[in-house]
């Protein structure tokens, strides 16, 4: 009914016809950013490239790490005009200038308010402390971080009840030194908890293996059935994998993690899993998860049961019936099925429909796979189907595209998009907002989280905006994609509303008041103060 | 424990005092441990065309020890198609040498077919040639490397050359027709997934491809299903009703066997890779020699080669609706089945025809009542299976896709009839003296 009522205000309204969302208009502004940074590498570097997004020098801004493969990982400030052109400056001596990187999280570990960084890499993983002004130092002695000697290719983190510190669950993927025969060789996941020792501090415990591992290539930390824990589930790579699937994790603060069973409803589900990307599209309070794969992307709805049973973690795939399989290139010729990688929710045209953005490009030069894979861009209808954009758009690069993030670069209210590619050029692309001929846009709302003590950012909590009589419902959350995470403005499209109210679950059993917030404009959401507008 | 196997048999090629002629084995087995996963890392090999495969790789290990050996008949003119093999020009005592022939052969057998497979795939077929290249050809004279090899490869190429001409060669959009006329008459398969690429029936041509053993696709033809119908009287409404209550009363033994014969493309070997796989096992545990070895793989590949292209004729004569989607239509509209509703007809089933055939063949080499354990999936996790006889196994294959509820009874029994009639051809192949 919610959707039904939203529909018909929304054919109401001037520019929002039904059946053709409005196709933003991308720029491609690679060159003129000055953005420069390859994802190089053959076997060890055929997933991976991931980029993060976070504001490094409190300028407002979101800057740029980019994993460089055997090349060095490269920070890139943010030094774009407020609604003008994207402009990055390469930051010298950063911190994360390492090779064999293949993709970054930010995550402020010390709630400090400084973002910190945890690098992924083929070899030791580094968490690096953020220093201020886009600097960082390794921390794994001081913080006991064990970074291992793997092959990661996946993050999330949550804050479990009580504790100081993030809980950091790191997805590997093949035993490297297993070259000539690589199949049946997934090595296992890693769980870094906090533990707080008297006279030291806070520093990481000695890693939990999470086993069995099932060569990961996402990791997503999300309270699907919204009973206040977070779950991990883990996309795996059936291509290495022997007896594996698709995983779901209890994890009890304290008690020890269990995968999720059949008995439990959890289904066995076996794919090429490369990215998750997370929202709730139906606006029933629980996230869909689109799953990315080989040919085969999946959209899961969590199946509801009948009245008063109990919440089973048990999904239905829809991409199918939703027009979201992206199964094959949809423009440029090349009619051999797709490969598809890092997969993010985001309205790019502000119509208050999540659209959803997947980077696509063949694993190296696999014969039966298009070699020309354009990303898509499938911008969703009222109804809950999506259309294919990405070419109308500006975004179907054919490169081979692995990392990605949909994020606000230049402040307009508009989602831009930057996309690492595997031996070529990563690419930035500037939303100007719609094409030409297709009416107006929608407006905006960005919030940015903020609690006092642990968890400055409020992973885990959960947001709800409602305006023009719907309401949105998304929880914060830190992993997933590929490789590639975000740390700051949570954006929301509200379409013809020009006013919106929000409120949070801080997922720590407080539930703020509804607030009004005007569009246009990014607001702090601060635990028990007023939101207030960020310059 | 795979990758172990064929890390040690590959060490084992060196070890002093090993005969020539056991390296020529343990070569040829080597490969097909690697094929074996192979085939399940390489998109395009869904069953029949991993059964063809099989086929061809049986025939090349074949011809390499038939080539130098008088005790074995070649298979020119006895499989359709297949003209004169090449001659050496050598004997095995003047010049050539077998491991070193069998090598060369293989490698070049495994990279004409699975040129497609990906990265990892590519990494461990040149790891694979450069250490077992490497370790056959210590030892051995220039020129009888040279000559050994050169022979190899003109083995794999007369066997790639005539491949090319079967009607499979050419895997496009993994098998999925980009245009297929559904026959829109009640009774007749539907689409059981929502995976876009399947909403066309896999390789609907594969039965007209040339068979290898038997003489045409349609040699073992079956009758057809029983009717359809909705009537709750009907026989095709009975087998429909036995399918739905089996799901709901499936026993773990049912469950495990509806798995162990799952044999999923992508995530096993695939139904004739599983057999090959057993094969594989029976090779070591009764020590069979080189010619015994290469002639079991090689009448085991021909049956399940052969098997697929006639069920698949048969599948594309009758067009049959899968259990899914007749009892969600007639009987239960929420009814889902243990196993993932393979995408294309129902009858007869392609595990019951190709496991008929193979065990057809299995008895003829290793008896009646032979027993065996079946440890295909155990780094899967999935325990070895115990066998009084093949039959007994390939009857298992059958019923499997019964508990699974994927298939209904008749396409299993005539599965399995239509298997043994194909898999006689293949037993009648002269190949020891």
């Amino acid at each position: 009914m919610t959707r039904l009522l939203a529909l018909l205000a929304l054919i109401a309204t001037p520019g929002f016809a039904a059946d053709h969302p409005q196709v933003p208009r991308f720029i491609d502004e690679t060159a003129a950013s000055g953005l420069q940074s390859v994802y190089a590498g053959e076997w060890l570097f055929m997933v991976g490239g991931g980029v993060s997004t976070f504001d490094c020098n409190d300028d407002a801004l979101p800057d740029m790490v980019l994993a460089g493969g055997e090349g060095l990982a490269s920070l890139w400030q943010n030094r774009s005009e407020p609604a003008g052109g994207l402009r990055f400056e390469r930051t010298a001596a950063s911190g994360v200038e390492m090779t064999y990187v293949t993709g970054s999280y930010p995550v402020d570990i010390d709630s400090d308010g400084i973002g910190d960084l945890v690098v992924l890499r083929v070899g030791e993983n580094v968490v690096l402390r953020g220093l201020g002004q886009c600097r960082f130092e390794r921390a794994n002695e001081a913080w006991g971080f064990d970074g291992g000697d793997g092959w990661s290719t996946a993050l999330a983190a949550t804050w479990e009840k009580g504790a100081d510190w993030p809980t950091i669950a790191v997805g590997n993927y093949i035993d490297r030194f297993q070259e000539a025969f690589p199949w049946g060789s997934c090595t296992d996941n890693w769980l870094h908890r906090p533990q707080n020792l008297t006279g030291i501090g806070q520093r990481f415990a000695p890693p939990v293996a999470l086993k069995p591992g099932y060569c990961a290539l996402s990791m997503l930390f999300t309270d699907w059935d919204r009973s206040g824990t977070a779950s991990l589930r883990v996309s795996n790579d059936r291509e290495y994998y022997k007896g594996g699937q698709e995983q779901l994790w209890h994890l009890p603060p304290g008690g020890d993690p269990a995968l999720y069973t059949e008995q439990e409803g959890w289904a066995r589900l076996r794919i090429w899993g490369m990215g998750i990307a997370s929202d709730d599209l139906d606006g029933d309070g629980y996230p869909e998860y689109y799953l990315t794969s080989m040919a085969d992307n999946k959209l899961q709805g969590l199946v509801k049961p009948a009245e008063a049973a109990a919440l089973i973690p048990k999904y239905a795939d829809s991409a199918f019936k939703r027009g979201a399989t992206a199964h094959m290139p949809y423009t440029g010729g090349d009619l051999r099925p797709s490969t598809a990688w890092h997969a993010q929710f985001g309205d790019v045209n502000n119509d208050g429909w999540a659209d959803l953005f997947i980077a696509k490009g063949n694993v190296a030069s696999m014969p039966d796979f298009a070699k020309d894979d354009p990303n898509n861009l499938l911008l969703q209808r009222p109804d809950g189907t999506f259309a294919e954009s990405g070419d109308k758009a500006g975004i179907a690069s054919m490169r081979q595209a692995r990392g990605a993030q949909l994020v606000d670069l230049n402040r307009d209210g508009m989602l831009d998009l930057v996309v690492v590619n595997r031996n070529a050029g990563a690419e930035v692309w500037r939303n100007a907002g719609p094409s030409v001929g297709h009416g107006l846009g929608g407006h905006w709302l960005g919030l940015r989280l903020h609690q006092a003590g642990a968890n400055p950012d409020a992973i885990g909590a959960r947001i709800e905006v409602r305006a023009g009589g719907r309401t949105w419902t998304r929880e914060t959350t830190l992993g997933g994609g590929h490789a590639s995470g975000s740390l700051g403005v949570q954006h929301f499209g509200l379409g013809a509303a020009d006013l919106a109210e929000v409120r949070v679950d801080w997922s720590d059993g407080s539930i703020s008041d509804w607030a009004k917030v005007g569009a246009g404009a990014v607001w702090r959401i601060e635990k028990g103060r007023p939101p207030a507008p960020v310059n | 424990m795979l990758h172990k196997i064929v890390l040690a048999m590959v060490m084992a090629l060196g070890l002093p005092g090993l005969a020539r002629a056991a390296e020529g084995r343990q070569v040829m087995v080597q490969w097909y441990q690697l094929v074996l996963e192979l085939v399940r890392h390489t998109p395009t090999y869904s069953p029949p065309v991993a059964s063809r495969a099989f086929g061809y790789l049986g025939v090349t290990g074949y011809e390499v020890l038939a080539s130098g050996r008088s005790e074995m008949q070649s298979l020119a003119g006895q499989l359709n198609g297949l003209q004169e093999v090449p001659q050496s020009g050598a004997s095995l005592d003047e010049g050539l040498d077998e491991a070193v022939v069998m090598h060369a052969a293989m490698a070049q057998t495994v990279r004409n077919f699975f040129g497609n497979t990906g990265p990892s795939g590519q990494q461990a077929m040149e790891r694979m040639d450069a250490v077992t290249a490497k370790q056959v050809v210590a030892g051995l004279a220039g020129d009888v490397v040279a000559r050994s090899e050169a022979y190899g490869r003109s083995l794999a190429q007369h066997v790639w050359l005539w491949s090319l001409e079967d009607g499979g060669a050419v895997i496009d959009n993994m098998g999925f027709p980009r245009q297929y006329t559904l026959n829109p008459v009640p009774g007749h398969w539907r689409p059981t997934s929502s995976i876009a690429l399947q909403q066309t029936p896999l390789l609907p041509g594969w039965g007209g491809n040339r068979p290898f053993a038997m003489p045409t696709g349609t040699a073992c033809r079956l009758p057809p299903p029983p009717e359809y119908s909705e009537d709750p009287e009907s026989e095709f409404y009975r087998q429909a009703m036995e399918v739905y209550d089996a799901s709901r009363t499936l026993t773990e033994e049912q469950k495990t066997i509806a798995r162990f014969w799952s044999d999923d493309p992508m995530l096993s070997p695939t139904p004739p890779g599983h057999w090959v796989s057993l094969v594989l096992s029976l090779i070591e545990q009764d020590a069979l020699d080189g010619p015994q070895a290469a002639d079991a793989l090689m009448r085991v590949g021909v049956a399940v080669a052969d098997g697929f292209i006639g069920c698949w004729a048969a599948k594309y004569e009758y067009d049959t609706i899968r259990p899914v989607t007749y009892i969600k239509a007639v009987i239960d509209p929420k009814w889902e089945p243990l196993l993932i509703t393979p995408p294309f007809p129902e009858y007869p089933s392609g595990h019951s025809s190709q496991s008929g055939a193979a065990a057809e063949v299995l008895t003829a080499i290793f008896g009646e009542n032979y027993r065996f354990g079946d440890p295909t999936h155990e780094e899967d996790g999935i325990a070895t299976r115990q066998f009084g006889s093949f039959t007994e196994a390939a009857q298992e294959a059958a019923m499997s896709r019964l508990y699974g509820g994927i298939h209904f009874r008749a396409a299993n029994e005539r599965g399995l009839e239509q298997g043994a009639c194909i898999g006689a051809y293949s037993v009648a192949l002269r190949t020891l003296r």
